[in-house]
């Protein structure tokens, strides 16, 4: 998982989604995820993945590296799909479906919405260390991931890290590690003095946070709520899955012509 | 790695709402404890420790399918409330990168604060019984022995996982196997996890973890008490 390439999508769109409110967002991954907790039925997960592989081809980002990021649960989820068999692939489709489609929405959330905005929405109803700890950690992860470039540069040219030398490998590994940490804990002790030398008064400031609504931010409420709409009707009445398999087509439509649209107009 | 890698939706509500809910208790009384000691200095420990864990929990080991939490130096570093709030804060993150459930956020904090915390006082044990000469030796038994049992109560969390009370309502004469679905819980759920095949394979698969992750504790521990020893031995929560 590249932390990096993430913040550099959420900075650097143009989508629709990228110039929603995180606030509408984070209700739209709500809705999604609630959906996704509320269907049991292969078709109506399988309708919903789709419809939201179409909406990372609205993101406007590389398609094929946002579901690959968001597929590293499927692993575990399918190790734990293989330890509740009994029998049937649809319900190890249905626990990997779950897995999949419930990380490409939080994917979806963060490659369109810069963490601080994310915070910034969920600082009100969090401690204050909270609401400071995820900054901090927010901004220690790019200075690690700088450091730690650094130091696997490091390693193999001084021939810390060569093959079949496995204790040793693990012994300036951890080291290595120790090192981060350590200079980590001075960059970011600097950080948060400087940070609070600067004014820093217990607030992220966030581009915007009233609670107006653009159309851009009525688009995602919208997909969230269709979507949520679609799977409560299921869940209350059984009678409509059998229109799932027709929710499934419309999802498979909307993609194709989605990607044509991509690939010839844009 | 004692993670709960479960999607959202798989676990029933009852059990998800119980994680959160002593997820809250546990963040409330360590934030109390933590307030009396200098909270805002710790903050940026906390980021750094809790990034670190992130950048580390990320690097899958494929082949068994683990990763290493460092929440045991976690503990030991930051002392068992603040990295609780430390590893709340990991999960959080994670889970916005879909590395796990977000609705599991509650149980993992549970699980992997259990082994921060067991894993802070084992080492403290440690350290009186073989010496603190032997550091390495302490933080890689205290890592060893917390993987183990925060890897028992991930066992023990998915047990309950199939004895939802909605679920037993639907239990109809001596015939546990017809059972009703009023819980909204996938139907493998309600035949039931085989728990010894589960136990057994993740025993297996996180054996090798578990040692790995205890040798890496051990020397990270050990270059640590050399270069900034303040980190490990200031006055904890």
């Amino acid at each position: 998982m590249d932390v990096a390439i993430i913040d550099y999508y959420a900075n650097h769109g143009t989508s629709f989604l990228h110039k929603a409110k995180a606030l509408w967002k984070i209700m739209f991954s709500a809705l999604v995820i609630a959906s996704i907790i509320l269907t049991n039925e292969f078709y109506m997960l399988a309708g919903i993945y789709i419809a939201l592989v179409t909406i990372a081809i609205w993101t406007k980002l590389p398609v094929s590296r946002i579901i690959t990021i968001a597929a590293y649960p499927a692993i575990f989820a399918l190790i734990f799909a293989f330890l509740v068999w009994n029998g049937s692939w649809v319900k190890v489709g249905v626990v990997v479906l779950k897995a999949l489609a419930a990380a490409l929405t939080m994917v979806l959330l963060i490659v369109t919405t810069p963490y601080p905005d994310v915070f910034n929405v969920l600082r009100p109803f969090l401690p204050r260390v909270i609401a400071e700890g995820l900054l901090v950690t927010y901004r220690s992860v790019f200075i690690l991931l700088e450091l730690t470039d650094e130091l696997m540069k490091g390693l193999k040219v001084r021939g810390g890290l060569t093959r079949r030398k496995y204790l040793r490998n693990i012994k300036n590994f951890s080291s290595g590690i120790g090192l981060l940490l350590v200079k980590g804990f001075d960059y970011s002790e600097k950080f948060y003095g400087m940070m609070n030398i600067r004014g820093y008064g217990e607030r992220i400031a966030a581009k915007d946070t009233k609670m107006s609504i653009n159309r851009n931010d009525l688009l995602a409420i919208l997909i969230g709520l269709l979507i949520f709409a679609i799977v409560i009707t299921t869940v209350i009445d059984k009678r409509f899955l059998e229109f799932s398999i027709y929710i499934v087509a419309c999802s498979i439509l909307a993609l194709v012509a989605s990607a044509i649209y991509k690939q010839f107009v844009s | 790695m004692s993670h709960l890698h479960i999607p959202d939706g798989i676990l029933p509500g009852w059990l998800i709402m119980s994680g959160w809910l002593l997820t809250a208790l546990i963040l409330a009384f360590s934030i109390y404890r933590t307030k009396s000691t200098e909270l805002k200095r710790k903050i940026p420990l906390i980021g750094i420790i809790s990034a670190l864990m992130i950048v580390c929990m990320t690097i899958p080991i494929v082949p068994i399918a683990y990763h290493i939490n460092l929440s045991v130096i976690a503990g030991i570093i930051l002392g068992p409330a603040v990295a609780f709030i430390s590893i709340f804060i990991v999960d959080l993150i994670i889970a916005m990168f879909g590395h796990g459930g977000i609705t599991v956020v509650g149980l993992n904090t549970v699980v992997v604060g259990a082994e921060a915390f067991i894993g802070f006082y084992l080492f403290q044990l440690f350290m009186i019984i073989i010496g603190r000469d032997s550091i390495m030796w302490s933080s890689g038994l205290a890592a060893v022995i917390a993987l183990i049992i925060s890897t028992s109560i991930l066992v023990g969390v998915v047990y309950m996982s199939q004895v939802n009370p909605e679920i037993v309502i639907g239990i109809e004469g001596d015939n546990p196997t017809e059972v009703t679905n009023e819980g909204n819980i996938p139907d493998q759920l309600i035949k039931g996890i085989n728990i010894k095949s589960f136990a057994k394979t993740i025993l297996i698969l996180l054996g090798i973890g578990w040692l790995l992750e205890g040798i890496i504790t051990a020397f990270i521990i050990k270059y640590v008490s050399r270069v900034r020893p303040d980190l490990l031995f200031p006055q904890r929560t």
